[in-house]
């Protein structure tokens, strides 16, 4: 095996591009696929981190960007000689043998050319078709959405000093040769659409803790302001609800492993930054593992109120806000609260990207997750010949834990170079 | 001075608004500017070319006035450094988009904001010295400390990739705790099934040598050059080891708790912890250990010293997995066995949940409560059980109670912390560099850790780690021919005072005190220092931390000495006066540039009469930095830092930073001035009105206190003393 030799990485959230990093410095030539218009994946809207609390948009720094840690604007993953960052892509089908796979990548068209957009944000002011996803996105680039194209983009296209853009882009299929394929697809965070007792999507003041944590984010849509979604008025109660779809055999069987830390991330930083919100809790178990169990006791200090049992019914109250009723299973009793947002912890489910590569790889699952080759051997990222997986497409996982998986799996590809 | 410096101010495709034709003609002006060449997309094919022009005209003195250098120096660095050979190392950048022009509507105002900040980078860019690629051997050994799962991981992965590597396993075997455990989740297997394949492979492996019955005593030396210092079996003589870098993966302590009196653990027999059950479970005795009978009741109780305010605070993490497992094992073996599980929270990760769930389904009682007392009664062991669903207590005769201790941090860590130099974490683990993304690596250099030395872990998480571990080792050491570009702090030996203030407050432990064997029969009083710093450049991050603190000057960034800050200082605040107030900031170049960067991108707005100078780390700005800023005119001088606990160089650069300010505000207010005048923020990318919080304020004290004793002519004697 020669160091030439191509590995294909499938995801850019965290572990993908960890794993991207590593490889790439120490001389591995990697493509690095990711579905959206960014890298980052779940991570860019998860406003604060665990365990660290600082922003989520920081990453492993390069040999070329030294340093512990980067934000991923200032990532400079287009300038990595060893790194080819392909955005707007998909796997269409893989072929060929392990060690020598060939895989068909679907590119959708590339209406603005990351290397020569200046983000000087001409085209924004002329046509709302032009969006900056997030500061923090990279490649640093504007999208083109096409759905929200009207009569000036023409002149966008004119004005662009770079010319960057180009509309006439067209989807392109295209083959490349991999020694290796490492599946990095991630999680999804479960809708309940459907769960009759929360009434998600029916009820606007009803959201997942990923919407929350949009909602507490400086740079998201309210600013940081925590209001009613429904009428935008003043949210001074917040009730959060553990384990909807995780430990459920109607859904899913697994515990997500993440979502009390997750939630109770949201509780300190509403009960100690957000002035006279009062939030409350409703779980079976509070698994905070290690010294997550941090959070446990700094949010029961700052006030927030543990409730042991299950909800029963989320409706519409007469004021504009929600009426919950929740037996709580250390009294032995129904109560009945009034508040004005509705949190469910959602389970983390396999993303669909799991899925497809895991058939088109012909690679083991559990319980929808991608599953190591050999489950008796400890080695949890190798995942077939020439495959490796890290991050939660395995199952659900820290950033850390993403982070040393995608390291693990650098190694392995390293290993079989020697 | 001779040296020229070419100016490129970008345009950003001609849509910032900025007065270039007043840039351009007041920059010429500047000493030493040797020409000055505007362009529209300096980033582009096009722009470079021209840029690669520029620099070989002056041998790579160039100031690049443009967007951000986050962005586009890795470009530059990239295209024509790596590309084209060229040395991009002297060119400095200033951002007149997201700290000028996308920030102050008021052109005139941006414009001469840009002008400020552009002379300070030539001012500094004239003193630059080119920086160079540097190399070093280094041996490929690294060894290991401790012979549990992580420790031979760890072995066997540095292995495969070439290093040699020693174990140093206290024990007579490998193995530690694992080897015990009658079953492993998820595996399905046994500890000692687990380890079978490992432990062959090392017999097999000649790049491994395992060394049992030893013991560290201590670690000399640096990454590359550690000599470790270890004791073989009873003998008290001294081995030394030469080794490039150390693996620590000394695992974890189970919690004895003798000290609760409730649970009678040491003086009734049949209250053990869940690994002597395990124990007991693998070599095939299960029995009472008071009188050999059987066991056909046990209760096991959750959370014994974790979870606890008197004795580990946090959580175990493994104790309920371990206690199922084992509860599992023990209807296996008997089917008729009645477990009860006393518990606060059952915390089983992901799957786990399933072993979980088995466990219910085969009559394994889960009662969410606590034990309230265990005691003797005609010989029967008894034990009173707090029920908090039903709220009631009952009581209950087991033969065995098994008692879920906490997983604590291994004996010794101390001792190897000193002379190993990693951090320990508040709860007695090894702390890691940074949580989120840097878990193995230690505050040290070449110090790396895995497996339950650094936190309770589950077996494969250990595994894992091990291997990323491996990984950032190889990173390191490179296998065992080191390069890059010497970029980081140089010793002027002759300068050196041997105060050891670097060795002891580097971030990264880089700086050794080395004794000065001549210093005794030297002459002269200068020379006679027992120690003396030495810095191995490849080694050093490059934050500059030894530099604020050095009281000498002997160390020194070497593309940041205090002559080319002082000079740029002075360069930025020319203008600055009673009329023109300024605050002058320092800002470190990871989380407080990507703040004020953010500010740009969303073009928020904040007051103009700022000026911006970049640091690699807050922890650079010394207290004299910031009194020269005064010196040279400025109002009021702030320092934008990373939070507490995140400071991105190994976590303390920010709060040496904190010590410089706190103690140039003292000095202000001792010599008459208002040490209101001086400030430290902490920045947060994800949070960009932190930073316009921060100049609003700075801004508007330098207008409240007014013109300063500099300004008007009145300052005191400590002007005269710094000269």
């Amino acid at each position: 095996m020669i160091l030439s030799d191509k590995v294909l990485i499938i995801g850019g959230g965290v572990a993908g591009l960890t794993a991207a990093i590593e490889l790439a410095d120490s001389g591995v030539k990697t493509v690095l696929v990711e579905r959206q218009h960014t890298v980052g994946g779940n991570a860019l809207d998860l406003y604060k981190a665990f365990p660290t609390d600082d922003c989520f948009y920081c990453f492993e720094a390069s040999r070329f960007r030294p340093g512990i840690r980067k934000c991923f604007y200032r990532s400079a993953l287009l300038d990595h000689p060893n790194l080819e960052l392909r955005t707007n892509t998909t796997v269409e089908a893989v072929a060929g043998s392990p060690g020598n796979f060939e895989v068909t990548l679907m590119v959708g068209p590339q209406y603005v050319d990351p290397m020569r957009c200046i983000m000087c944000g001409l085209c924004q002011k002329l046509s709302s078709a032009f969006v900056l996803i997030s500061p923090q996105c990279q490649p640093q680039a504007v999208v083109y959405v096409p759905d929200q194209a009207d009569d000036n983009v023409k002149e966008a296209v004119e004005k662009c000093p770079t010319k960057a853009i180009n509309l006439e882009a067209q989807p392109t299929e295209e083959v490349i040769r991999a020694s290796d394929i490492v599946v990095a697809t991630g999680y999804h965070e479960m809708k309940p659409v459907g769960m009759e007792e929360y009434h998600y999507e029916e009820l606007p003041d009803v959201v997942t803790q990923l919407e929350l944590a949009r909602m507490l984010d400086p740079n998201g849509e309210t600013s940081g302001q925590l209001v009613r979604p429904s009428d935008g008025g003043p949210v001074k109660h917040v009730m959060m609800v553990q384990c909807v779809g995780s430990r459920d055999e109607n859904y899913y069987p697994y515990c997500s492993k993440i979502c009390c830390v997750f939630a109770l991330k949201h509780a300190d930083i509403i009960a100690q930054e957000r002035e006279g919100v009062q939030v409350s809790v409703v779980y079976m178990d509070i698994r905070t593992y290690d010294r997550h169990e941090r959070y446990y006791r700094k949010s029961r200090r700052a006030g927030v109120n543990f409730i042991r049992g299950r909800v029963q019914t989320v409706s519409k109250a007469k004021d504009g806000g929600l009426e919950v009723i929740v037996y709580d299973s250390l009294l032995d009793r129904y109560l009945k609260f009034r508040v004005d947002l509705f949190v469910l912890s959602t389970a983390l489910e396999p993303s669909a990207e799991s899925n497809e590569m895991a058939q088109m790889l012909g690679i083991r699952t559990s319980n929808g997750f991608v599953a190591s080759l050999d489950p008796t051997s400890g080695d949890e990222v190798i995942v077939g010949d020439h495959v490796y997986a890290c991050g939660t497409a395995l199952g659900p996982a820290e950033v850390p834990e993403s982070v040393t998986q995608a390291r693990a799996v650098a190694l392995k590809i390293l290993q079989g170079r020697k | 001075m001779d040296s020229k410096v070419a100016v490129v101010l970008c345009t950003c495709g001609g849509t910032l608004q900025l007065d270039y034709e007043s840039l351009r003609q007041e920059i010429a002006k500047e000493e030493g500017v040797t020409g000055v060449t505007v362009m529209d997309t300096l980033c582009q094919s096009e722009g470079l070319e021209a840029l690669s022009q520029i620099l070989s005209d002056v041998d790579g003195r160039v100031v690049i006035a443009a967007c951000t250098s986050q962005k586009l120096q890795p470009r530059v660095d990239n295209s024509l450094g790596q590309g084209r050979g060229l040395n991009t190392s002297l060119t400095h950048y200033v951002n007149i988009r997201e700290h000028c022009a996308w920030v102050h509507p008021d052109i005139e105002e941006a414009t001469k904001k840009a002008l400020d900040m552009i002379r300070g980078a030539v001012a500094a860019t004239r003193l630059a010295q080119p920086l160079q690629v540097a190399s070093k051997a280094v041996d490929a050994h690294v060894t290991v400390i401790g012979g549990g799962i992580a420790g031979i991981e760890a072995a066997l992965s540095l292995s495969s990739l070439g290093y040699k590597v020693t174990i140093f396993e206290v024990t007579d075997r490998l193995g530690g705790h694992i080897i015990s455990l009658p079953v492993i989740a998820p595996t399905g297997k046994s500890g000692a099934e687990l380890l079978s394949g490992r432990l062959e492979a090392i017999e097999k492996d000649d790049n491994i040598t395992v060394m049992t019955n030893t013991r560290v005593k201590f670690v000399e030396g640096e990454m590359g050059n550690f000599e470790v210092h270890y004791l073989q079996g009873e003998s008290e003589e001294e081995n030394v080891l030469k080794t490039s870098a150390v693996v620590v993966a000394t695992g974890f302590r189970e919690f004895k708790p003798t000290e609760m009196e409730e649970y009678q653990y040491g003086r009734n027999p049949d209250v053990i912890t869940q690994f002597e059950l395990s124990t007991m479970l693998t070599e095939g005795r299960l029995q009472r250990p008071s009188d050999g009978g059987p066991v056909k009741e046990v209760v096991m109780v959750q959370c014994v010293g974790s979870r606890s305010e008197d004795y580990k605070r946090d959580c175990s993490k493994l104790c309920c997995t371990f206690a199922i497992d084992n509860a599992l094992e023990l209807i296996k073996n008997d089917p008729d066995i009645h477990v009860r599980i006393i518990y606060m929270d059952i915390r089983v990760p992901f799957e786990n949940e399933l072993i979980y769930k088995e466990s219910r389904e085969k009559g394994v009682d889960y009662i969410r409560g606590r034990v309230s007392m265990v005691w003797r009664e005609n010989d029967k062991t008894r034990v009173r059980i707090y029920d908090s669903l039903l709220n009631q207590y009952f009581e209950t005769s087991p033969d065995l109670v098994v008692l879920s201790s906490a997983v604590l941090p291994p004996d010794g860590l101390y001792e190897l912390s000193e002379s190993l130099g990693f951090a320990i974490e508040y709860d007695g683990h090894i702390k890691e560099l940074y949580g989120k993304l840097r878990r193995n690596e230690t505050r040290r250099r070449g110090v790396v850790a895995v497996g339950a030395v650094t936190r309770p872990q589950f077996v494969s998480e250990a595994i894992v780690e091990a291997q990323a571990g491996a990984l950032m080792i190889h990173n390191e050491l490179q296998g065992g021919s080191v390069e890059k570009i010497a970029r980081g702090a140089l010793l002027d030996v002759d300068e050196c005072v041997g105060c050891s203030l670097c060795a002891q407050q580097c971030p990264r432990g880089v700086p050794l005190m080395i004794e000065q064997t001549e210093a005794e029969e030297s002459q002269t009083d200068s020379d006679k220092f027992l120690f003396k710093a030495s810095i191995d450049i490849l080694n050093c991050h490059a934050c500059g931390v030894c530099q604020s603190l050095c009281p000498t000057g002997a160390t020194q960034l070497n593309f940041l000495t205090n002559e080319q800050l002082w000079d740029q200082i002075a360069a930025t605040l020319r203008d600055a006066g009673p009329e023109y107030p300024i605050t002058l900031c320092f800002h470190c170049e990871e989380c407080s540039v990507s703040t004020i960067d953010i500010v740009g991108t969303r073009r928020l707005q904040y007051p103009a009469n700022v000026r911006l100078i970049p640091v690699p780390c807050a922890g650079r700005v010394s207290m004299v930095d910031i009194l020269k800023a005064f010196e040279h005119g400025a109002s009021t001088v702030m320092i934008a830092a990373c939070e507490t606990d995140r400071c991105h160089i190994g976590g303390t650069g920010n709060e040496i930073a904190q010590i410089h300010v706190d103690v140039a505000r003292e000095i202000l207010n001792a010599i008459g001035w208002d040490g209101r005048r001086v400030d430290m923020f902490r920045m947060f990318s994800a949070e960009p009105e932190r930073f316009i919080v921060a100049v609003k304020e700075m801004t508007e004290r330098a207008e409240s206190l007014g013109p300063t004793p500099v300004h008007k002519g009145t300052a005191g004697r400590w002007m005269e003393v710094s000269e």
